[in-house]
C-alpha cells in the first residue's frame, strides 16, 4: 500500500523537527501506544495497542531512521509484529518552510502488512491508515498549538489568532476510533478530499502497526 | 476461570441456569454447555447465517452475542422448531422440495424464516429469494429453497 | 413385481435428522475430558523460522501442551504423496514435496502451520497461540507462476533449483501437421484465477485414544475415511484394525476434504496418545481461507486450427498450472484439464504440454470441476473465436465439430487423472444442444428478443456451452448389504457422504432389489468399523462406483432371499416375488414369510447346515470399473448487464444433462442446482486476491463473495438424456462437479454477446464488475 500526502504545521520547521522526533509526543499522538522510546539517536522501540474494526491487538515494533537532514527531511523504517500480523514500511519525510511561520510537511511511503491484519483488515486498511495519519498530525499540531498559546491568564486581545487556540488533550482510543469512524464515512461519501489526509513520518508508520484486527473470534 | 457470571436463559421453552464466562459466544453456549449442537458455527463473523437462532422472537446471529447478553431472554432454536416425528411446516417443505443437502446451514435458514413467514404469509418468489439472501448455501443453489418456502407458507396459510 | 425406486424422486431419508438438528456433525462430538486445539499458523508466505519461543504460551493455566517441530522428534516425517503421477505417463518431470506435519525451518505459504496449542478450551488454546513468538527472516515471495519459472525468481524450494514441480507433454494425432492444412489459426492467452471450495462446514477433527484398549477413534470432515485410517495407522505404527475413523454428517466436501494426512489430521493423533485425552480441532472460517486446500489457478496459451467451413482440425494448448507450496495431490488437476479440453468435439489433433509450478501460496487441489472447467472455458472460447473469425453461428459451429453418436467409444490416447487413457465411453451430444437451445430459446432471442431489446437500449447476451465430464472412476468402491431380523436392511459402504443424498440414493438401490420401502434401508457410509475397502468421494464417482457396488451387492442378498425362501416356503424360485418386506408365492399371496423372519432362519442357533452355508441375508461386492465414464451436458443462458455498474443479471438459465440412468431425478437436480451456483461464484463473485508479498487479502466472507440466492437465475430449468454407460451395470455416470463446468466458458460467452463491443474477448476467470469494466474500457480506447 502506498502512502503519500502533505500537512501544513502551524509551528516553524526546526518546532516541527523537534516535536516529529520527540518520542513522549508522538506516544501521545497515537492512541493506544503502550511506549515508545528512544534506544539510540536513529532507533526507537514501541508498544502500541489498536482496535479497529474486527482485528485488535498489541504490535511491538522498531523505527529506524535513516538519511537524516535535519531539520529538513528523512527516511524511515518500520517493523512491526504482533498477534494479528505484521506491518512493514518505509517512508520519506520532508519538511519546507512556509510563510507565517508555518511548515509543510510532504510524506510517502509504502507499507506492507500481513497475516489476519491484510486478511481480514485488508479492506479497510486504507482508509483507516489515512484517517490515523490525518488525526494524528492533527493532535500534533494542536500539540504544536498549544506550545504557542500564552497562558490562560493573559488574554491579549492583540493575540495572533482571533479565536482561543484548542485545549489541548491527547485523544482516548476511543475518541480516535470515533474520528476513523467519521472519516471512513466522510471517506465513503465524498472521494475528491481523499488525498487530504495523509501519511507518514513517524506518524504514519507507527500507526500502520496498529492496522491490526484481532479477529478474536472467541474474546480475549 | 476468574469473573464467572451467573446467567438465565429460556431456550426452546426449558430454563436453564448456568455459570460462564463472559467472553463466551452464544453460539458456543448453546452448543457445548446446552449441547444444542443443531445451531451450527460457519463463520464466527456473522455473514453465513448458520448459526441463526430467535432471540424473543427475532433472529439474530449467535456467533456474533455472548452468552450473558442472552440473560433473562428467550431462545428458539432448531432443537424446538419440530422433531423428527413432529417437523415444522417449513422442515416438511424443505424435505418435500429438497432444499437441502448437506444440511450443515439448514438450521439457520430455518430460523430465519419463521419470523418471516410470520410476518409475511403470502410472500412473492422474489421476496422469499430477499428473505433468503441474508444467510449462505453451498449446496443447493437456492433454487430449491425458493420452493419449499413458497409450499410452506402455502401450508401455514391453509393451517 | 417388485416396487420400482430407481429413477424415482424418492424423498431423503436423512432430512428429518438434519432439518430437527439431530444430525452428528463432527463438532458435534464432545467426549469427557476432551481438550481443544488451535494452530498458529504462518503469517508470512515465505520465510525461515530463526527460532520459535513457546515459553510464555505454555505458562498460561489452562494450556497442557504446546508443540512445534522440533517436539515432533522422529515423528517429524513428510506425508506419503496422496496422488502419485500415472506410472504410464512417459519422460515427465515430477518433483513431489508432500504436505509436512508443521513447518519446521521454513513456511512456505501464509498459513502454514508452525506450532499447535493443547489447552483446556478453544478460547485458551487460541489466546495461547497468540503468545508463541516466532522468529521470522522474511524471504522473497514467489506469487506468479509466469515470473516462477524465470530463471532469477525465489525459489519456494532452494535444494530443488526452481519452481517446476512437474512437466507433461501429450499429444493425440499430429497438431503441427494440421495446422498446416488449416485455413484459420487462433491463438490466445488465458488465464484462470483461485476459488474456494467455502463449504459451509470448515474442517475438524476429534481424536480419541483408548489407552486401556489401546484403540483410536477419529471423527473427521473427510471425504476418505478409509485412506485416512490406513495412513494413520502407518504413521503412528498402529495396526489398522486399532484405528476406527468415522466420517459422519459433513457439511459440505467439494474437493479439499479429499485431502489426507494433513498437518492437522496427523498432529492430533499424535497429540492424544501422548497426552491421553481426546482431542477437538475445529477449523474456523480464517483458517478456513488460509489452511484448507484451493484451485483453479491456470495460464494457458491455445491454439486451435480450423477449416473454413468451422471444423476444428487442431488444439494446441500449453499451459502453467499453480499447485501452490506442495504438491501432495500428484497431476489430477492438469491431467483433468488435458483430457477435458477437446470438450464434446471431434478434435482429431491435440498437443497439450504443461508444467506445475511451486508458488508460495496455500496448496491447490481439486475443487469441483477439478481442472475440467479449465479445459471447457479454453475449447469453448476457441469454437467462439473461431465462430467470429468465420461468421458461423455459435451454436452451428459446434453442432459441426461434435462428436456423432455412433463414434463411442472415442479414444484420446491423452492420459488422464486415473493413470489410462482417455476415453469418451458414451454419449449422444446432437440431441443434447437441441435441448439446450429449444430450452432457453435461442433461435427466437437471437432474430427477434435481442434486436428488440438492444434497440430499447438493454445490454442483454446469450450462450450456450456444451461439456463433458469424465465421472465415476475407479479403482473401486465395496458394499455389504445384511438383512436384519427386524425385517430391515442394512447397507455399509466405505464412501463417506458430504450431501449427496447416499442414504437415500444408495437406499434405493438396495430397496428395488429387495422389495423393502426405501426407509427401511439403514445406510451407514465412511464408518471404517463398518467397511474398510474403498478409497473415497471424489470425481463424482459415489453413485457410480459405490452406487454398482450395492447394486452387485443387493443382487446377491436377493438371490439368497430367493433360495432360502424356495427352501422354507418349498416353492420354485421363479414362484416367488418379493414385496413389501416379504417373500411370496406369486399365486398363493397368503404363502409368504416376512424377510425378518427369513433372517433369522438363514441365521440358526442350534442344529446344523449344508457344509459351505454362508449365514444370514447378507453379501458383499465391489465394483471397479474399467475406465471413468463420461458425463455430458450443454448449458446456456440469457445475461442482462448493467453498463454503469457491470452488476449482472442471469436472466434464464438451463442445461441438458446426461448423466445415464438416474438414480433419483429429484438429487440429481439438486446436484446440478449446487454446482451452477459454485460455477457463478467462482466466475463472476469469487476470486482468492493474493497480493504480490503472498498474502490473501480475502480472507472472510465479508470480503471473499459466496453466492447468495439473489445471485442466482430467477431458475434453472434442466433436461434430462439418459444414455447409459456401457461400462457399468446400472448404467449410471456421475453428476456431482457437471454444473460447475460450463459455468466460465458460457458465462464469458453471454457477456461478450450483452456488451457486444468489437474487439472485447473475455478470456479469463472469475471475472468482476471491476474487472469487467476494465476489460470493456480497454477495448473500447482500442477502437
Amino acid at each position: 500500500m502506498k502512502l503519500s500526502g502533505e500537512f501544513i504545521f502551524d509551528g516553524n520547521r526546526d518546532e516541527v523537527w523537534e516535536l516529529l522526533r520527540d518520542p513522549d509526543e508522538l506516544a501521545k499522538a497515537l492512541p493506544g501506544t503502550q511506549s515508545l522510546s528512544k534506544v539510540s539517536d536513529n532507533q526507537y522501540t514501541g508498544k502500541m495497542n489498536v482496535r479497529l474494526g474486527p482485528v485488535s491487538g498489541m504490535f511491538s515494533g522498531k523505527i529506524t531512521i535513516s538519511d537524516e537532514v535535519p531539520p529538513e527531511s528523512y527516511t524511515m523504517q518500520v517493523d512491526g509484529r504482533g498477534a494479528p500480523g505484521f506491518v512493514k514500511g518505509t517512508g520519506a519525510i520532508q519538511l519546507m518552510e512556509q510563510p507565517d511561520n508555518k511548515t509543510l510537511m510532504k510524506y510517502s511511503g509504502d507499507v506492507q502488512i500481513g497475516g489476519r491484519l491484510a486478511g481480514v483488515g485488508q479492506r479497510l486498511v486504507e482508509s483507516v491508515s489515512k484517517s490515523m495519519v490525518k488525526q494524528g498530525l492533527e493532535t500534533l499540531n494542536m500539540a504544536l498549538q498549544a506550545k504557542h498559546a500564552p497562558p490562560p491568564s493573559a488574554t491579549a486581545p492583540e493575540a495572533r489568532s482571533p479565536e482561543p487556540p484548542p485545549a489541548y488533550t491527547p485523544p482516548s482510543e476511543m475518541k480516535f476510533a470515533m474520528g476513523v469512524a467519521k472519516d471512513l464515512t466522510t471517506e465513503f461519501f465524498s472521494s475528491t478530499d481523499r488525498n487530504v489526509w495523509l501519511t507518514v513520518g513517524v506518524v504514519l508508520v507507527s500507526f500502520a502497526l496498529g492496522y491490526c484486527f484481532g479477529q478474536k473470534r472467541r474474546g480475549g | 476461570m476468574e469473573n464467572l457470571i451467573e446467567i438465565t436463559v429460556t431456550v426452546n421453552g426449558t430454563e436453564y441456569h448456568r455459570t460462564v464466562e463472559p467472553r463466551m459466544l452464544l453460539s458456543d453456549f448453546l452448543r457445548h454447555e446446552l449441547n444444542l449442537t443443531g445451531t451450527h458455527v460457519g463463520c464466527e463473523h456473522g455473514v453465513c447465517g448458520s448459526c441463526t437462532i430467535l432471540f424473543d422472537g427475532d433472529p439474530v446471529r449467535s456467533c456474533l452475542m455472548f452468552a450473558v447478553q442472552a440473560n433473562g431472554h428467550t431462545l428458539e432454536t432448531v432443537e424446538g422448531l419440530g422433531t423428527p416425528d413432529a417437523m415444522h411446516p417449513l422442515q416438511n417443505a424443505f424435505r418435500e422440495k429438497h432444499a437441502l443437502q448437506c444440511g450443515f446451514c439448514t438450521p439457520g435458514f430455518l430460523m430465519s424464516l419463521k419470523p418471516f413467514l410470520e410476518q409475511n404469509p403470502n410472500p412473492s418468489r422474489d421476496e422469499i429469494r430477499e428473505a433468503l439472501s441474508g444467510n449462505l448455501c453451498r449446496c443447493t443453489g437456492y433454487e430449491n429453497m425458493v420452493d419449499a418456502v413458497a409450499l410452506a407458507a402455502e401450508e401455514m396459510r391453509n393451517g | 413385481m417388485t416396487a420400482k425406486y430407481v429413477g424415482q424422486p424418492v424423498k431423503r431419508n436423512e432430512d428429518p435428522r438434519l432439518l430437527t438438528g439431530q444430525a452428528l456433525f463432527v463438532d458435534d462430538v464432545h467426549l469427557p475430558d476432551m481438550l481443544h486445539a488451535a494452530f498458529l499458523r504462518s503469517d508470512y508466505a515465505h520465510a525461515r523460522i530463526l527460532s520459535i519461543d513457546t515459553t510464555a504460551a505454555k505458562e498460561m493455566p489452562g494450556v497442557v501442551a504446546v508443540y512445534t517441530a522440533e517436539d515432533l522428534g522422529d515423528f517429524w516425517q513428510p506425508s506419503p504423496m496422496i496422488v502419485q503421477p500415472p506410472p504410464t505417463l512417459e519422460d515427465i518431470v515430477f518433483n513431489p514435496r508432500p504436505q509436512i506435519p508443521l513447518a519446521k525451518d521454513m513456511v512456505r505459504h501464509i498459513g502454514d502451520p508452525v506450532a499447535v496449542v493443547i489447552a483446556e478450551s478453544r478460547y485458551i488454546a487460541e489466546d495461547a497461540a497468540e503468545q508463541i513468538w516466532v522468529d521470522y527472516e522474511p524471504l522473497e515471495v514467489v506469487t506468479d507462476i509466469e515470473k516462477a519459472l524465470e530463471p532469477d525468481s525465489p525459489l519456494v524450494y532452494e535444494d530443488l533449483g526452481t519452481n517446476l514441480a512437474s512437466h507433461v507433454r501429450q499429444e493425440k494425432g499430429n497438431y503441427a501437421a494440421a495446422a498446416k492444412k488449416a485455413d484459420l489459426i487462433i491463438k490466445r492467452r488465458m488465464v484462470i484465477d483461485r476459488g474456494a471450495a467455502a463449504a459451509m462446514e470448515n474442517r475438524g477433527i476429534v481424536v480419541d485414544w483408548d489407552a486401556k484398549t489401546q484403540h483410536m477413534t477419529m471423527w473427521n470432515t473427510t471425504q476418505a475415511p478409509i485412506p485416512i485410517r490406513n495412513g494413520l495407522a502407518a504413521t503412528l505404527g498402529l495396526s489398522e484394525h486399532q484405528v476406527r475413523v468415522i466420517a459422519p454428517f459433513v457439511g459440505g466436501g467439494f474437493g479439499p476434504k479429499i485431502m489426507l494426512l494433513q498437518p492437522e489430521e496427523v498432529l492430533l493423533p499424535w497429540a492424544a496418545m501422548r497426552l491421553c485425552r481426546p482431542i477437538k480441532w475445529i477449523e474456523d472460517r480464517r483458517e478456513n481461507f488460509l489452511g484448507t486446500t484451493q484451485e483453479r489457478g491456470q495460464i494457458h496459451a491455445v491454439e486451435a486450427a480450423f477449416s473454413k467451413d468451422g471444423k476444428i482440425l487442431g488444439l494446441k494448448d500449453i499451459f502453467l498450472h499453480d499447485t501452490g507450496a506442495y504438491n501432495p495431490y500428484g497431476l489430477t488437476i492438469p491431467l483433468n484439464t488435458q483430457t477435458h479440453s477437446m470438450g464434446v468435439y471431434d478434435v482429431p489433433n491435440f498437443y497439450t504440454e504443461f508444467k506445475v509450478v511451486f508458488t508460495n501460496k496455500m496448496i491447490v487441489t481439486p475443487v469441483r470441476g477439478a481442472g475440467r472447467p479449465q479445459g471447457i472455458f479454453l475449447v469453448e472460447r476457441m469454437m467462439d473465436l473461431a465462430a467470429k473469425e468465420l461468421g458461423i453461428d455459435p451454436v452451428e459451429i459446434r453442432r459441426r465439430n461434435l462428436i456423432p453418436a455412433d463414434a463411442f467409444p472415442v479414444h484420446h490416447s491423452i492420459i488422464g487423472q486415473d493413470f489410462i487413457e482417455a476415453i469418451y465411453d458414451s454419449g449422444n451430444f446432437q440431441p443434447l444442444v437441441e435441448k439446450a437451445r429449444l430450452l432457453i430459446g435461442y433461435d427466437k432471442f437471437v432474430t427477434e428478443e435481442q434486436p428488440k431489446l438492444r434497440a430499447a437500449g438493454k445490454h442483454i447476451g446469450i450462450g450456450l456451452a456444451p461439456f463433458v465430464e469424465s465421472t465415476g472412476v475407479g479403482p473401486y468402491e465395496g458394499a455389504r448389504i445384511t438383512v436384519e431380523s427386524s425385517g430391515k436392511v442394512n447397507l455399509v459402504t466405505g464412501v463417506g457422504t458430504q450431501g449427496q443424498s447416499h442414504f437415500t440414493s444408495f437406499a434405493q438401490i438396495a430397496a428395488e432389489q429387495l422389495g423393502v420401502a426405501v426407509q427401511d434401508v439403514e445406510v451407514t457410509t465412511g464408518d471404517t468399523d463398518q467397511f474398510h475397502w474403498g478409497t473415497g468421494t471424489f470425481a463424482s464417482r459415489g453413485a457410480v462406483v459405490a452406487g454398482n457396488a450395492i447394486f452387485a451387492a443387493a443382487k446377491r442378498v436377493r438371490a439368497k432371499i430367493l433360495a432360502k425362501a424356495s427352501e422354507v416356503l418349498d416353492a420354485p424360485e421363479e414362484e416367488l416375488e418379493l414385496k413389501d418386506g416379504a417373500i411370496r408365492i406369486a399365486d398363493i399371496p397368503e404363502k409368504s414369510i416376512s424377510l425378518g423372519e427369513l433372517a433369522m432362519l438363514a441365521n440358526p442357533l442350534r442344529g446344523a447346515v449344508e457344509p459351505g452355508t454362508e449365514p444370514g441375508l447378507e453379501a458383499t461386492e465391489y465394483f471397479g470399473p474399467k475406465y471413468g465414464t463420461t458425463a455430458s451436458g450443454v448449458a446456456a443462458m440469457i445475461v442482462e448487464v448493467d453498463p454503469d455498474t457491470m452488476l449482472i443479471d442471469i436472466k434464464k438459465f438451463v442445461i441438458a444433462h446426461d448423466c445415464g440412468t438416474v438414480i433419483n431425478p429429484m438429487v440429481v437436480d439438486g446436484q446440478i442446482h449446487g454446482g451452477v451456483s459454485m460455477g457463478i461464484g467462482h466466475s463472476f463473485y469469487e476470486q482468492l486476491i493474493y497480493d504480490e508479498n503472498g498474502q490473501l487479502l480475502n480472507a472472510s466472507f465479508m470480503d471473499y463473495l459466496v453466492p447468495r440466492s439473489t445471485d442466482m437465475p430467477p431458475s434453472i430449468e434442466i433436461a434430462h438424456q439418459e444414455t447409459k454407460s456401457p461400462l457399468n451395470p446400472m448404467g449410471s455416470k456421475g453428476v456431482g462437479e457437471a454444473g460447475a463446468i460450463p459455468i466460465p466458458a458460457v458465462l464469458a460467452q453471454a457477456l461478450e454477446n450483452a456488451l457486444n463491443i468489437d474487439g472485447l474477448e473475455l478470456l479469463e476467470m472469475p471475472l468482476s464488475p471491476g474487472r469487467l469494466f476494465e476489460l470493456a474500457q480497454a477495448a473500447k480506447n482500442r477502437d
